[in-house]
């Protein structure tokens, strides 16, 4: 096979629910069928054989070690359809579609679908590491005895369950611990987050109202939109709330539920496919995937913040292509927290970090308000947290294809363990 | 073994190595150590002279590791299962050698109560799980202490005659004198709390957790009732613990010197910020509550 070019044809995903809300009883697997099979739908794709789809979930129980095979082999595709789970934390979306779009550019594979799901209400119970090894050690046992001696060491405590932890591992911090060292560090204020909030808001609302997201999401469970979208929001409203985050540090604690993203429930998927098969059968091209790149920081020893790795991983990426941030017409930043874009913004229009931090003459560059966010993004639709990237990518790719050829978008996802993916899309 | 160095035991005079056929275990000696505080209290006889310490060296040899205890020693500690001994394990091992010869009736001051105020460790390569380890311990530097008196008790740990690791513990009998010394309250400058990078929580059952890896079940960290007794609220971590976990986060060279001083015990249950830096194939780390508590360097030559 020729080597290819990658495009998306479109995308489709399920309203995002607040956790505990429409889909408490939906597990990651129904989620990812029904996002699947709508964008099977979408694109008549019943009964086809696919070259690959990739998905995965950050909350994932064991039984569900390939959820992504079983929601193929629950879905309407033909069952002869490979499929593998991905996992980078908040970035698994955006490393599907990066992976996929290379396998596409390299000719292995024609078409292909990307996603992600997550359900902080199904979330997996874990019990107690003294009940777990009792339990491990009476299954090893290979007398009565032994099993009860083993059995015999589990006490009342050990039977509490334990909640998947949101800490990271190596530093016992919670991502809005971590961020809000951050927002101290940039000394981003209160009134700029929650301006930030409501403009997402405000956005998305307007996106849903325009029939933007008519052709990207199919309801589910009786939501028609993101539960969490809260169109009659106001400054006033946004300020009212008490902070949450960093209110043991010396600085003013200013993140607070409404300009941090909720826990959600929900799943993406993106059809991506070599040009020339999207042509062949009538279906659109809304973009190409140019280009991408992962990054990681060092947060464990503080050098940089949990969820600063694309502030690097940006420069890296347009130095690659000759581009400046000018170059690109809309800028999607996940909203992980208001403040993570506002910080990734001062980071690349502060003189000083671009020159010791980036290795730049200077500044990195700025972001214009109107280009950034268009539709909004996870502060208002919420973030599932592996759904997310498929979310930005199908928006990203229809508003390219909105504005027209050579139009180009820059994503920007950011993850657990300092991690995040971004990438390059242009209207085809 | 090597021939003794320089110290409290030398000034003595002669010193003799006294080889141990079985290394005892913690619990007798921590028995032992029991009724000889209960005496030393009763006694009432806190007036030392520097040359007190006892002159002979204790010694062991063939120490093994036992892998499933490691295990559980470097996970409670936050370190990867790894065939390379963590150094503050190859502590562990020394410990009861160390215990032994603080619990001789010609050793000066009481086990029991004792406060742990600094330790050092100088691992010249890594220790090998499947290395017999001979360990020789001797006790030295007897110093006046504005709160007390500080000895050293110091461990030097070999693999078939090549010293591989060296450790300084340094503990405070309260209430003790040295004859014809005393000691300033040694002024550290202001500690102002830094930003932190993470967060240490520690649960109310850590010390019985780490007693079990370590061996090392001094009542006040196992005990609420036995911790008030010695005036604590309730039971506190091991400073062992501690610098070990904070060992674990900085990472361990080939060969470095990882120096943890304890400033304020860390009372269980309980949350302590710290704050990490790297420096070179090193770092620090500083854990703090409301007090400053530890203080960990780790550095490569």
């Amino acid at each position: 096979m020729a080597p290819g070019r990658p495009v998306v044809v479109g995308g489709n995903r399920t309203p995002f629910a607040r956790a505990g809300g429409h889909y408490a009883h939906a597990s990651n697997l129904d989620l990812l069928t029904a996002a699947l099979d709508g964008l099977v739908a979408r694109f008549g794709l019943a009964g086809e054989r696919l070259g690959e789809v990739a998905a995965g979930a950050v909350l994932k129980h064991s039984r569900d070690f390939n959820l992504t095979r079983e929601t193929v082999l629950g879905s309407a595709l033909a069952n002869d359809t490979p499929a593998y789970d991905v996992q980078m934390a908040c970035a698994t979306g955006m490393e599907t579609v990066m992976s996929l779009a290379d396998k596409i550019r390299l000719g292995r594979v024609e078409a292909a679908v990307a996603g992600g799901v997550d359900s902080a209400s199904d979330a997996p119970i874990v019990v107690s590491e003294q009940l777990r090894a009792a339990l491990l050690e009476a299954n090893r046992a290979r007398s009565t005895a032994a099993r009860l001696k083993a059995l015999s060491r589990i006490r009342p405590s050990h039977l509490a369950p334990v909640a998947p932890d949101v800490a990271e591992p190596r530093t016992g911090l919670s991502m809005g611990e971590h961020q809000a060292l951050t927002t101290a560090e940039w000394g981003i204020g209160r009134e700029e987050q929650d301006a930030l909030t409501l403009a997402s808001h405000q956005r998305l609302a307007a996106a849903y109202d325009a029939g933007f997201f008519d052709d990207l999401i199919t309801p589910y469970r009786g939501l028609v939109r993101d539960a969490n979208l809260r169109p009659d929001t106001s400054m006033e409203k946004l300020g009212a709330l008490k902070p949450v985050f960093g209110k043991r540090l010396d600085t003013p604690a200013t993140m607070t539920a409404g300009n941090s993203t909720p826990l959600s429930d929900g799943a993406s998927t993106v059809l991506l496919a070599e040009q020339a098969w999207a042509a062949a059968r009538g279906l659109p091209a809304l973009a190409e995937v140019v280009d991408a790149e992962a990054g990681a920081v060092d947060f464990v020893h503080g050098k940089d913040g949990l969820l600063m790795a694309p502030v690097y991983a940006v420069p890296r990426l347009l130095a690659r292509h000759g581009m400046s941030l000018a170059d690109f017409e809309i800028v999607e930043i996940h909203e992980a927290f208001a403040a993570t874009v506002l910080a990734t913004l001062k980071a690349w229009e502060d003189e000083d970090f671009g020159r010791t931090r980036l290795g730049l003459d200077g500044a990195f560059g700025s972001v214009h308000r109107d280009r950034l966010n268009v539709h909004g993004s996870s502060l208002a639709a919420g973030h599932p947290f592996a759904a997310t990237g498929g979310r930005i990518v199908a928006t990203a790719a229809k508003e390219l294809a909105n504005r027209g050829s050579g139009a180009r978008a820059l994503v920007s996802v950011c993850a657990a363990g300092g991690q995040g993916v971004v990438a390059i899309l242009e209207a085809v | 073994m090597s021939a003794p160095e320089a110290g409290g035991a030398d000034a003595a005079g002669s010193t003799l190595v006294e080889e141990l056929a079985e290394v005892p275990p913690l619990s007798t000696s921590l028995r032992r150590g029991l009724v000889a505080s209960t005496v030393a209290a009763v006694r009432h006889d806190r007036g030392l002279t520097p040359f007190d310490l006892p002159a002979v060296r204790l010694a062991a040899r063939g120490l093994a590791a036992d892998a499933v205890r490691l295990t559980a020693y470097e996970h409670l500690v936050g370190a990867t299962a790894s065939d390379d001994l963590p150094a503050g394990f190859v502590h562990v091992l020394a410990f009861p050698v160390m215990t032994a010869l603080m619990v001789r009736p010609e050793f000066p001051l009481p086990l029991l109560g004792m406060v742990h105020l600094a330790n050092t460790v100088t691992q010249r390569r890594p220790v090998r799980l499947d290395e017999a380890l001979d360990v020789e311990v001797h006790a030295e530097r007897l110093a006046a202490h504005h709160r007390g008196v500080s000895v050293d008790l110091v461990a030097e740990v070999s693999v078939a005659d090549e010293p591989v690791w060296r450790g300084v513990s340094t503990y405070l009998a309260k209430g003790y004198a040295l004859a014809g010394e005393s000691a300033e309250r040694v002024e550290r400058p202001d500690w102002r709390a830094p930003t932190p990078t993470g967060a240490w929580r520690l649960p109310a059952d850590l010390g019985r957790r780490y007693a079990a890896v370590s061996g090392d079940h001094n009542p006040i960290h196992t005990s609420t009732l036995a911790a008030k007794a010695f005036g604590f609220p309730r039971t506190i971590a091991h400073g062992m613990y501690t610098a070990a976990r904070a060992l674990a986060e900085i990472g361990e060279p080939d060969a470095f010197t990882w120096h943890a001083e304890f400033f304020a015990p860390v009372v269980l249950p309980g949350t302590a910020s710290v704050r990490i830096a790297k420096e070179g194939n090193g770092g620090v780390l500083d854990a703090w509550g409301k007090r400053h508590h530890l203080h960990v360097s780790v550095t490569a030559p």
